[in-house]
C-alpha cells in the first residue's frame, strides 16, 4: 500500500508518489504551452477543453465569492486539474496515482487551509480573525480550533480514502481476473469516482476560502 | 507465536468492525438520493441544480464511510501483513 521507493537522487528516495507527480507536473505544463500558443476567438479543437475547464472554474469561483475571488481562480484551477489528472492515470496499468497517497492530499488540504487563514488575515486583519475564533461566546474557543483542523483533515482524508478505496479494489481483483473484471470496476472507481471526488475537493477548497473570507 | 496470531486475529475482527460504519453513508445517501427524486418529480427543470447538489452532498457525506475504510485499510496493511509474514516465518 505505502509508496514503493523507485529510485534515489544522491541519498533522497524518490517514492513512486513523488515521480509521478513530476510526470504529471511535466504533462500539465505541457498542454498549458503546447495549446496556447495561437489562441483564436473562435475557439477550435483543444482550446474548446480549455476553456470549459477555465470558465467552469472562473464561474464556479465567482458565484461563491464573487469578484474578489478572480485572485483564487489560478489556485483553484491548478488544484482541480492536479487531482483529475491524478485520479485518471491510476486506470494505466503499472501507473501510482499520487492522490492515493495522504502525503499528497495532506499537502494540497494544507495550502487550501493556508490560502483561506492567510488571505483572511490579509483582509481582516490579525486581531479580527482572532476574535473569530472567539465567536460566539469566549470558551467556544477550543471547539472552534478543533472544528478547523477537522475541516483539514476531512478535506485531505476524504480524497486520500475514496482514491485508496478504489485502487485497493482494483488491485485485488487483479490477482482474479486480470485484464478482464476489473475494467468495470476500474470505469467506477478510476473515471465516475475520481471527477466526483476532484469536484468535491475543489468545491470544498473554494467554499472553505469563501468562509473564511465573508 | 501465539502474541502474532492474537494480533492477527484482533486486526480481522477489528476491520470487519470498522466497517460498520458504513452503514451511516449507506442510509444518508439512500435518503438524499430519495429525496433528489422526489424534488426532480416536482420540479422536471431543476433536475440538473438537483443532481448535482444531490452528487455533492452524497459524496461529502460518504466521507465518514471513507474514513472507516481508510482505518480498516491501514489495520489490515500496518499490522495485519506484517504481523502474519513473521507468523509464516516462526512457523517456517
Amino acid at each position: 500500500m505505502e509508496a514503493r521507493v523507485l529510485f534515489h537522487i544522491s541519498s533522497l528516495p524518490i517514492t513512486e508518489t513523488v515521480f509521478f507527480t513530476w510526470v504529471i507536473m511535466v504533462l500539465l505544463t505541457l498542454v498549458s504551452i503546447v495549446f496556447t500558443r495561437n489562441l483564436k476567438t473562435i475557439p477550435r479543437g483543444m482550446q474548446n477543453i480549455l476553456e470549459v475547464a477555465v470558465d467552469g472554474i472562473e464561474n464556479l469561483v465567482h458565484k461563491d465569492m464573487g469578484k474578489r475571488g478572480s485572485g483564487y481562480v489560478p489556485l483553484i484551477l491548478t488544484i482541480a486539474l492536479f487531482i483529475l489528472t491524478a485520479n485518471l492515470i491510476s486506470i494505466f496499468p503499472g501507473t501510482f496515482a499520487p492522490t492515493q497517497d495522504l502525503n499528497t492530499t495532506a499537502a494540497l488540504a494544507i495550502i487550501v487551509f493556508l490560502v483561506a487563514h492567510g488571505s483572511e488575515i490579509r483582509v481582516k486583519g490579525l486581531g479580527p480573525y482572532i476574535k473569530t475564533y472567539f465567536q460566539p461566546y469566549f470558551w467556544m474557543f477550543p471547539i472552534n480550533v478543533v472544528g478547523e483542523i477537522a475541516k483539514v483533515l476531512s478535506h485531505a482524508f476524504r480524497l486520500y480514502g475514496n482514491i485508496l478505496g478504489g485502487t485497493i479494489i482494483i488491485g485485488i481483483l487483479y490477482m482474479f481476473a486480470p485484464y478482464v473484471l476489473p475494467v468495470p470496476l476500474m470505469a467506477w472507481f478510476g473515471l465516475f469516482m475520481g471527477v466526483i471526488q476532484t469536484a468535491v475537493f475543489t468545491l470544498l477548497a473554494v467554499a472553505y476560502i469563501q468562509v473564511r473570507l465573508e | 507465536m501465539l502474541e502474532a496470531a492474537i494480533v492477527i486475529a484482533a486486526v480481522a475482527v477489528g476491520s470487519g468492525l470498522a466497517m460498520i460504519a458504513g452503514l451511516g453513508p449507506g442510509i444518508g445517501e439512500g435518503y438524499a438520493a430519495g429525496k433528489a427524486v422526489e424534488a426532480i418529480g416536482r420540479q422536471p427543470e431543476a433536475e440538473n441544480s438537483v443532481r448535482t447538489t444531490m452528487i455533492l452532498g452524497q459524496a461529502i457525506s460518504e466521507s465518514t464511510g471513507i474514513y472507516s475504510l481508510a482505518v480498516a485499510l491501514l489495520m489490515i496493511f500496518s499490522f495485519g501483513f506484517p504481523m502474519f509474514n513473521k507468523l509464516m516465518e516462526l512457523l517456517g
